[in-house]
Order: structure tokens, then sequence, then C-alpha cells
């Protein structure tokens, strides 16, 4: 009987580790076969398959290449600045947007509530055409302010400080009220410092979506100099580099490769971050 | 102590920030894009013109029109399957096995990948000689050599299933931390319980593990639905509407940014409001009613 049970324990482990691997080289393949291909001074592998899987005459040229024909420092520096804004504008007003909802009593704080989660709900591309009119009015179409300024108010941000704000224990709340502490004090003082994982999951979040932002910007920006990386990259692969695939794939990895080492930092938060969204 | 609607004047002083650049770019938007619905749009000297019902009577003869929103009703099929794999993907990696923060971050990695970076490459993969013919061909489910090559994205026939698929490789890791984050706030007890009254794998699946994720279940496929209903940016850099996968708010941005017609977009953005409505009622009345 006990060897029976090993032989199932054996048998469930190998079922388990088959799937793992078997669904990881699913998520992972078309960026293994991108970075062999970008690796491989000889392109004449590309659509060999599976011996493109593996590079053959490993050199750095086809990402040397990247950084000679494309502008592809300017996108970096683009999508750099406009992350930041986004990172802080997200942060700042989610924290002073969370706080009242989830400590303080006041008429209408339902009604803001239901409205502000109602937006999660509903399908806001139908936006992009009023927004566009709307900047164009403010005079901030073709710049990065104006692909910025409509991401910086979320739904998902506001309701995830509002959960980490209902965590804190009313003893440091009503501790701060006695020392004579304002609503601005307590709000910095003491909610935000000890909130400190959700903020961090909440910088994450915003950093990889604006990072990653593609649609938006597209539409907002014209100027090929003010264009982040997830479009200026697109626009050129999908256009003047088309034709050498070993540059495509080295473009493609030199993409993916700050956002992968950023989250190989973060990872812990960035999903653990969730579980406050969720529960 | 301050009585509580000492506090308005404060609460609604920090909630100003956020609620006015919501109220700007959100709120108003849905209501503006309805007002925008029935009205021309010049886009050259911003004047709108009332013409009734006349957009919509457009599009409901358009076959356009119909064929984007048959479109991204099929798309709905890939709700049900990408959330079963990711439940499952959740209970599978919410198993204490070594290595497994390395398969959970590689699962994770389409999620953090650039839509348009990572659409380049699928191109790539669904060229009629890349990856996926090859793998095919390997598992002989098509005919080896040129006959069996598709140019995947380029087949009407198939195509809008090569958007799918490629909703489902970035979607599910994200709705797999979603459950996971469900699966992991259900006490161990209960499932130990159940294993010593003999219930198999497949009865806990079905007796516990589903009916306590079942708010998840509702959060994520209402997330899942309305995300399909909404297909765009897989489009725009798979295929351009090419090969039969225009969907309906392709259909929006196109009309909008490719004809200008700022008007007759609005109108179908109007309609896939409405769809989206009826979508997450129906959802509600399913997995919010019945425990």
């Amino acid at each position: 009987m006990a060897m029976g049970k090993q032989l199932r324990t054996a048998l469930a482990m190998t079922g388990q580790y088959a799937g793992l691997i078997g669904f990881g080289i699913f998520t992972t393949f078309p960026f293994i076969w991108a970075l062999s291909v970008a690796l491989s001074a000889d392109p004449s592998n590309t659509w060999l398959f599976p011996r493109s899987f593996w590079p053959t005459d490993i050199s750095l040229m086809w990402f040397k290449r990247v950084f000679d024909d494309m502008p592809f420092m300017t996108y970096m520096k683009n999508s750099t600045w406009m992350t930041l804004q986004t990172i802080v504008g997200v942060v700042v007003l989610s924290i002073l947007a969370g706080y009242p909802l989830a400590r303080l009593r006041f008429p209408g704080r339902n009604f803001i509530f239901v409205a502000i989660l109602a937006t999660m709900m509903m399908p806001t591309e139908v936006a992009i055409i009023p927004n566009f009119i709307t900047l164009k009015h403010m005079g901030l179409l073709d710049t990065q302010l104006g692909a910025v300024i409509p991401n910086l108010s979320t739904a998902f941000g506001i309701f995830l400080m509002k959960q980490a704000f209902e965590a804190v224990p009313q003893d440091l709340v009503d501790a701060a009220r006695v020392d004579g502490a304002t609503e601005m004090q307590i709000l910095w003082r003491v909610m935000v410092p000890v909130s400190g994982p959700s903020i961090a999951s909440l910088a994450i979040f915003s950093l990889v979506n604006a990072w990653n932002d593609y649609l938006w910007p597209s539409i907002v920006i014209s100027s090929k100099e003010k264009l982040p990386l997830a479009v200026g990259v697109f626009n050129d692969l999908t256009g003047p580099f088309a034709t050498s695939y070993s540059m495509v794939m080295a473009a493609i990895v030199m993409t993916v490769i700050p956002v992968l080492i950023f989250f190989a930092f973060t990872q812990r938060y960035f999903i653990g971050g969730l579980d406050g969204a969720v529960k | 102590m301050k009585n509580s609607s000492s506090y308005t004047g404060i609460a609604y002083l920090f909630l100003a920030p956020a609620l006015i650049l919501m109220g700007i770019f959100t709120f108003w938007p849905v209501g503006y894009n309805a007002y925008l619905a029935f009205n021309d749009y010049s886009i050259a000297d911003g004047a709108a013109t009332w013409n009734n019902f006349e957009h919509f009577k457009y599009i409901y003869k358009e076959e356009l029109f119909h064929n984007a929103l048959k479109n991204s009703l099929i798309f709905l099929l890939i709700v049900p399957v990408i959330q079963i794999c990711a439940l499952l993907l959740a209970k599978l990696v919410n198993n204490k096995l070594p290595g497994m923060t390395f398969f959970r971050a590689a699962f994770y990695i389409p999620v953090i990948t650039a839509i348009s970076i990572a659409g380049v490459v699928w191109v790539n993969v669904y060229k009629y000689d890349g990856i996926l013919t090859w793998f095919l061909q390997a598992l002989h489910l098509i005919p080896q050599g040129s006959e069996g090559q598709v140019d995947w994205l380029g087949n009407p026939a198939i195509a809008l299933f090569g958007v799918m698929l490629f909703t489902f490789w970035r979607g599910i890791g994200w709705f797999m931390v979603l459950y996971l984050a469900g699966l992991q706030a259900i006490p161990k007890e209960v499932e130990e319980a159940a294993i010593l009254d003999g219930a198999n794998a497949f009865q806990r699946f079905w007796k516990i593990t589903v009916p306590m994720v079942k708010p998840t279940i509702l959060l994520c496929s209402l997330m899942s639905t309305i995300a399909a209903m909404k297909i765009l940016q897989e489009v725009v850099v798979l295929t351009k509407g090419q090969a039969d996968t225009y969907t309906a708010l392709f259909y929006v941005y196109d009309q909008a940014f490719r004809n200008y017609n700022f008007g007759r977009a609005a109108a179908a953005g109007l309609v896939v409001t409405f769809f989206c409505m009826i979508l997450a009622a129906i959802q509600f009345r399913f997995f919010g009613e019945k425990k």
C-alpha cells in the first residue's frame, strides 16, 4: 500500500511538472525564439524550426544595429519620462481619493465610490473619441502630457488604496487625532507609511501599464521624436525595418528586457498586491 | 471629537483631483459620446450638427458593422475557455513545488509585455512558414510541406481565432493570478476535511474550490467578457481588420481615426456599450443570485 501511495505521488508530481513546463513553453516560446534569432549573426536559420530556437554565431551586432538605425534611446527616454509622470500622478491621486472613501464619513460617499467602481465595468474605449476632441481643445494633441493625463485617475488605484487604508488600525488614527493632527497629517504620517506594500504594488502596476500603453499614445502623439517605446518601436518594426527579421527580434528583445528585469525584482509585490483587490 | 459632517469639506478636497480628472476623461466622454452619436462632427472646426438617428440608421443597414458586431460576439467564445483554463492553472500553481516562483513568473511574462511588441512577434509566429505551421506539421495535424502552410492571420476563415489565441496567451496569466489570490483565501482545513471524507480531486474541485471562489469567478468572467466585447488593440497590432477580423470597436476606431466620421463611430460605440451592459447584467444574474 505504501508503495502504491508513493507511486501515485510520483505520478502526480510528474503530471504537475509536465503541465507547468508545457504551459511555460507556451507563454515564453515567442521570446525565446526572438532572443535566439536576435543573438544569431547568421539569419538563415530564422524560419527553420526547431533549429532557430538556439543561436548560431552568437553576436550582439543586431542589437547594435537597433541603436544605430532606430531612435531607440529617444523612445526609451520618452517612455521613462511618461512613465514617471504616470506613477507619481496615479499614486498621489489614488492616495488622496482612497483616504476619505476608506476612513471619513461624508454625504455622497457611497454614491461616489459606486460611480468610480462602475467605470471598471464600462467599455471606456468609447472615450477615445471624446478624449481626442477634449485634448484638441486643450491644445494637448501631440504632447506627452496628453498621452499621460487621461490615465492618471484610475478606479483600480483608488480602490486598491481604499482597501489598504481600511486595514489600518483605528487606534493609530485616534492617537494622531488626540495629538491634534490634521487629516492631511494623518494621511501622510500615519496612513501612507504603514501602507507601503500596497503603494509599492500600485506604483509597479502603473509602471507596467504606462510603459506598455500602446493605443492611446499612438492616437495622441504624431511626432516621431515624442513617441514612447511601445509605439515607436512598433511603428518602426512594422514599417521600415520589417525586412530584417534579426533586427526586428533584437529590437523586441531590447524592448521587453527592461520590463522583465524590473518584474524579476518586484514580482512579489506585483502579484501580492492583487490579493487586496480580489478579497 | 468632531462629528462626521465636519469631514465633508476635507473629504471632497481630497477627492477633487481624482474626481475632476475622472470627470473630464471618463464620465464626460461617456455622455459626450452619446451626444456625438446623434450629430455630425466636423474635425476641422469642431462644429456638431444634429442629424437625428441617421448614424444609427446607417450602421443598422451596414454590412461592415453587422459583421464587426458578429465578430465581437464570436470573440466571446474566448471567455469560458480562458476562465476555465486560468482557474485550473491557478490550482496547479497553488501547489507548493520547487521552482514554482519561476513558473508563475514565466506565465506572467505575456501580461507585462507591451501588446504592440508581443503583436509583432505573433505576426511572425502566424506566418505561413512560421512556428505554428511547423508545430502543427510536426504533430501531423495539418498536411506536410507547402500544402499545409497557411497564412494564419490572412485566412478569413481562421484569422479571428488567431487573434483569440493571442488574447488567450496574453490574458491567462492575469486571470491566473486573480484566481490564485482567491484560492489562497480558502481555509486549508476545508480541503483537508474533504480528503478525510474520501472526496476525490474532481469532487473537491467542484464541491469546494468552485463554490468558494465564486466571487472571483464573477469578477473575472465579467472583466473577461467586457474585455472580449471591446477587442481593439489586438486587431490593430495583428491584422488591421484584414481577413474578417473587424471587431465592433475596431469599427469605432477605424471610422473615427481613418475616416474621421466621429458621429458614426460614436453611434457604433454606443451600441457596443449597450451590449456590454446587457452582458454584465446576464452575468450578475447567472453568478450573483443562486448560491
